[in-house]
């Protein structure tokens, strides 16, 4: 219970601070808009095409304007020393770890909830109908975004190129749940249920959450201390 | 020839990411360098054995099909693996303080293992109603290119741990 107590704690102070500043969400969600906006230009919305390569747009958005949000997630503490503060403090690594986690993945869900009926008025694909299911897709997806960004962020908040590393670093390790999440939502967002054959998708999907949660888990006192 | 090439310098580079990632979780309990040189070793020898071996995949699709780049499933997955190790090297380039830099290098190569087999098998499902164009046979081969391979991993690690010896009476050398 303190546990929990600990981690809403963390959660809550960087949700706060973020909604008081809102450095980092702001510029999440023009960047997302931008990149749907430009999008148009490559693929003509009115063609069949865009249906089926629908899913993997959606989520090639999700994972750049994430990564916008999660840079900010460690590198905020660096001014006055605030970061070696928070190790200080009497909560083990792993909560100050899981409250990151939960306040980034609150900001990028809120960017995503956003982007999707933009990206679904500029591109006319149906989202609505299978809302729940692809809002489940958009749950797993974006806790596998934040829990590797979130990681990888602490690991690069000291060294001097860490925005040109936290992508590189990410974005081939968040490949196989890229890859499942932009699976699933191309039939989601056409208005179709998941079909049986992608079920396997959605156990990759799940199983790359837990092992990853896990293994984050288990490393997160390294990563903070060294 | 070239199909066997490309597959034999692929396990070779899968055996070098899982003796890196050992090396890394040894590292990381007993706090012992020559574990860090071992894991940085194995990896530049993987690294660099994955891009042989994608381009005689390539340069074997090519004399085989006509084309160079087929989205074969396997070529694919080693594709995305250099891309998931070759920051490993950038990160250590970036971060000065030694210890600092082998405890990050041994979180990325931690995790960099735990994601081979989930590429792997997401490859191979996205990549499946395709024709695999490679035939299946490392054969011979693996022999002369694994020992090959761990030959040049012995040699890095003994510059590396050299190098290391150097910085350290460096080191004592200013601080007097």
């Amino acid at each position: 219970m303190k546990y929990v107590r600990q981690v809403a704690t963390v959660a809550m102070k960087d949700v706060r601070a973020e909604l008081r500043t809102k450095e980092a969400i702001n510029a999440s969600l023009a960047f997302a808009l931008m990149i749907l906006l430009l999008f148009s230009y490559t693929f003509d919305p009115e063609q069949e095409m865009m249906r089926q390569v629908s899913g993997g747009l959606l989520w090639i958005v999700f994972a750049f304007a994430g990564t916008l949000t999660l840079n900010r997630s460690f590198a905020r503490e660096l001014p006055n020393d605030c970061l070696d503060a928070l190790i200080a403090a009497p909560i083990p690594g792993s909560a100050l770890f899981l409250g990151k986690c939960f306040a980034s993945f609150v900001l990028v869900l809120a960017v995503e909830l956003v982007s999707l009926p933009v990206f679904g008025i500029f591109y006319r694909v149906h989202w609505t109908p299978q809302f729940p299911a692809l809002f489940g897709v958009l749950l797993l997806g974006t806790w596998a975004l934040t829990i590797i960004g979130t990681i990888f962020s602490a690991l690069t908040v000291n060294i001097k190129l860490r925005e040109v590393m936290l992508p590189m670093l990410t974005y081939p390790i968040l490949m196989p749940a890229l890859m499942s999440a932009m699976r699933l939502t191309t039939s989601l967002v056409n208005g179709q249920p998941i079909p049986e054959d992608d079920f396997a998708w959605l156990k990759m999907l799940i199983g790359f959450d837990v092992v990853f949660t896990a293994v984050s888990l288990a490393l997160v006192e390294t990563v903070l201390v060294g | 020839m070239l199909a066997a090439l490309f597959d034999s310098s692929v396990w070779t580079a899968m055996a070098a990411a899982a003796v890196a990632a050992v090396a890394s979780v040894l590292f990381l309990r007993s706090r012992n360098f020559l574990y860090d040189s071992l894991a940085l070793a194995a990896t530049e020898i993987g690294l660099l054995l994955l891009a042989c071996g994608i381009v005689a995949g390539a340069i074997g699709s090519r004399l085989a099909g006509g084309l160079w780049w087929t989205w074969d499933s396997r070529l694919t997955t080693a594709l995305i693996g250099f891309l998931l190790y070759a920051p490993y090297l950038m990160l250590r380039r970036a971060i000065e303080e030694p210890t600092r830099r082998a405890a990050s290098a041994a979180v990325v190569c931690i995790f960099a293992l735990f994601d081979i087999p989930l590429i792997a098998l997401t490859v191979n499902w996205w990549l499946a109603r395709r024709t695999v164009s490679l035939p299946v046979s490392a054969g011979w081969t693996i022999l002369p290119v694994s020992l090959l391979g761990a030959g040049c991993a012995w040699i890095r690690l003994r510059q590396e741990q050299q190098r290391r010896a150097q910085d350290a009476e460096r080191r004592t050398a200013q601080e007097i």
